[in-house]
């Protein structure tokens, strides 16, 4: 792709709908089927999952997709019992929205109702960001930023990253949020005026990730301030952190409901 | 004693780790045999948790002992102990008096991660940077052990910014461990994850120094190149990132990046980075900036990029076999200038050596189950950063100890000196210029 041809093209953003799509060659989101879940299969991807996403517990069995790293192995070793998701419309404002579950006796999905809306003050035409990274590895980060890229560019939607949380609308945190951090990102919030939002990116961000259980770490950014979406990816695409933007301002739905798309 | 200062005067210090009561010294030695193994030497140093300190003559070691301290080692002779990591340890930062002092962060203002920085300034001159790290600590090397290979990969890919380079180096630091090497096929296709990964993290390098200077042509460029690049590694390896493609005994998957394209994206390169190297903004506000001398950064244990500005010409590369006819990028000057000619060359290399390994790849399996047993190794591989270390001993399986130096922790270092005698306002383009991984340094 040349100069030239970006002159002739006008632009290289992308159009949304193709932002919101997983590409084709990569694995999307993991989803159970629930006629596939065979004891075999629960017992296998209990101890296949490296990120301990699968769990059992009084006939029910879940998927936690903010454990999920996206390495794709469940349903290439056990198709009959997960599937895939090939979209990043995952963002939720309820943290439970995030664990699939399935009734064993029953054979279904559990059904927890509507998710909330967030807040409607945050229903802002413009929305000025402050990222702050509490033990991230820098990866979710490094997405982030490249939401302005040129072929992202989240600035036609009205979102742009601030210098000073006293002028920041929104408050973007990755990584578990490690102990010598928490202190600075409560400040960090405090110094926001109101109406603010905050939107924890990233597994580790939503309840510590790999990092759940180190004495180091305090496994999610709403132990520390209180969370207005939750966006899961090892780290999340930019189409999904985009997703929680849109969400958190009112102009995208949730389409995750007890962890599947509806 | 004395063999090992004569050692860390022909030589470089590579890692300082514990070793049960006792802590154990790696160091490089120049020469050596292509190839050959023989390039590192150990001393076992101390006893009951004391160790003569040897920071006071050889400063590169300084954060190792420091570290060792917070873990409950006793450098003795240390000539200043202070915390690295620990927050809850008392730290006092060094003061001037007559000095005016400029405290920056943790949170900054950009999209970064989070650092303390304390300037002393003269006027509008740095006199001295005083960095005070640890925000990003979250105890990784102390979940590893006891966990199998599978398990603790995971946090390895997280013990820096460059996923692929630790993976990597952990793969074989297991094989090493077993007397094992993984097929040939998966051996290839981790270089060119790689030097994928390498290209893409310098171009976020020159990126990035192009927005600080305000360039927005060559940073908008660059970033769109960047995205592209990203997709093909996305397309080899399944994460954005290179994450969950290596495994102990191979690689997980094999996909299909577009080879023309990559060749494209390097002709496209090729054009481009020379002309924006030259523009006379980005010489104006680049050259002479933030130097790094070449005695600085041999006494100080500078790796990577930053001490091949420097004049330092030392690659891990050269020694891997696979690598044809490799040869180091190496600049004279040390500046921002400097480091930035040696990403752009470099980038151009890397994309070279990832077409390479991608065109020739052997024929063979993707992955082999290596044999039980146990043992231990260090493994050493080059990032884009510098070079990443990993000591692990296994035994039935499981980690019985393992220890990782990201090449950042060696080289936050260089940007104390390299900002002393700038404009305070030039720090940011310093930093960008390293561009140093904070999470790296406080594994």
């Amino acid at each position: 792709m040349s100069l030239m041809h970006t002159l002739k093209v006008g632009r290289l953003a992308r159009k949304l709908e193709e932002i919101l799509k997983v590409p084709q060659h990569a694995f999307g989101y993991p989803l159970l089927k629930p006629a596939g879940l065979t004891p075999r299969a629960r017992e296998g991807l209990i101890h296949l999952c490296p990120g301990e996403a699968f769990a059992e517990a009084e006939g029910i069995f879940s998927l936690d997709l903010a454990r999920c790293v996206g390495c794709g192995r469940c349903a290439l070793v056990y198709p009959e019992a997960v599937g895939e998701m090939r979209s990043l419309e995952v963002a939720v404002t309820r943290k439970e929205d995030l664990v699939q579950r399935v009734d064993l006796k029953r054979g279904g999905f559990l059904d927890p109702g509507p998710p909330p809306f967030p807040r409607t003050a945050l229903r802002l035409p413009t929305l000025a960001l402050r990222e702050v990274s509490a033990g991230d590895t820098g990866l979710a980060d490094s997405e982030v930023a490249l939401l302005g890229n040129p072929f992202n560019d989240m600035g036609r939607f009205g979102f742009q990253v601030g210098a000073s949380p006293r002028h920041a609308d929104a408050l973007l945190v990755t990584g578990p949020v490690s102990r010598n951090m928490a202190e600075a990102l409560r400040r960090t919030y405090e110094a926001m005026p109101e109406p603010k939002g905050v939107v924890a990116v990233g597994n580790e961000a939503i309840s510590g990730g790999v990092f759940a259980g180190s004495p180091q770490v305090l496994s999610g950014v709403d132990r520390v301030v209180p969370v207005d979406v939750y966006v899961p990816g090892d780290p999340p695409r930019p189409g999904a952190i985009l997703h929680g933007l849109m969400l958190l301002v009112g102009r995208m739905t949730q389409r995750l409901v007890e962890g599947v798309l509806r | 004693m004395e063999k090992v200062r004569e050692a860390l005067r022909e030589g470089r210090p590579v890692a300082l780790f514990p070793y049960g009561d006792r802590v154990l010294l790696w160091v490089e030695r120049p020469g050596g045999q292509k190839g050959a193994l023989g390039l590192t030497e150990t001393f076992l140093l101390g006893e009951r948790r004391r160790f003569p300190s040897l920071a006071a003559e050889f400063p590169a070691l300084d954060w190792f002992e420091r570290a060792l301290w917070e873990r409950g080692f006793e450098p003795v002779g240390h000539p200043g102990l202070k915390p690295l990591r620990r927050h809850d340890l008392p730290y006092t930062f060094r003061e001037f008096p007559l000095l005016h002092e400029v405290p920056v962060g943790p949170v900054h203002a950009g999209i970064i991660e989070p650092g303390h920085f304390r300037f002393s300034v003269l006027g509008e001159r740095i006199v001295n940077l005083e960095i005070r790290l640890g925000y990003q600590h979250r105890g990784l090397l102390s979940l590893i052990p006891g966990k199998g290979a599978e398990a603790a990969l995971l946090l390895v890919e997280r013990a820096g910014s460059e996923p692929v380079a630790h993976a990597m180096a952990f793969a074989e630091v297991w094989e090493r461990a077993l007397g094992w090497e993984a097929p040939s096929r998966a051996q290839y296709l981790r270089r060119a994850a790689l030097e994928l990964e390498r290209a893409f993290g310098h171009m976020g390098h020159l990126a990035g120094l192009f927005t600080d200077i305000g360039y927005a042509y060559g940073a908008t460029q660059l970033g769109r190149i960047r995205a592209l690049l990203q997709g093909e590694l996305d397309r080899l390896t399944g994460h954005r990132y290179g994450r969950n493609f290596l495994r102990v005994g191979g690689v997980w998957r094999e996909g299909q990046p577009d080879l023309e394209a990559i060749a494209a994206y390097r002709e496209e390169l090729a054009r481009l980075l020379p002309r924006l190297l030259k523009n006379p903004q980005v010489l104006d506000r680049m050259r002479y900036v933030g130097g790094v001398r070449r005695a600085e950064a041999l006494a100080l244990g500078f790796v990577g990029p930053t001490a091949r500005a420097s004049g330092v010409g030392r690659d891990l590369r050269q020694d891997d076999p696979l690598y044809p006819d490799f040869t180091p990028v190496v600049r004279q000057g040390g500046d921002v200038l400097s480091r930035a000619q040696v990403y752009a060359e470099e980038t151009l290399k890397a994309l070279d050596y990832a077409l390479f390994f991608l065109r020739h790849l052997p024929a063979g399996p993707l992955a082999l189950d290596p044999p039980p047993g146990e043992g231990e190794a260090l493994v050493r591989v080059e990032a884009g950063r510098g070079e990443v270390v990993w000591f692990v001993r296994v035994q039935a399986g499981k980690v019985v100890m393992a220890e990782g130096v990201d090449p950042s922790f060696k080289n936050w270092r260089a940007l104390e000196l390299a900002v002393r005698g700038e404009g305070l306002p030039d720090f940011p383009l310093c930093n960008k210029s390293f561009d140093l991984s904070y999470a790296g340094s406080d594994l």
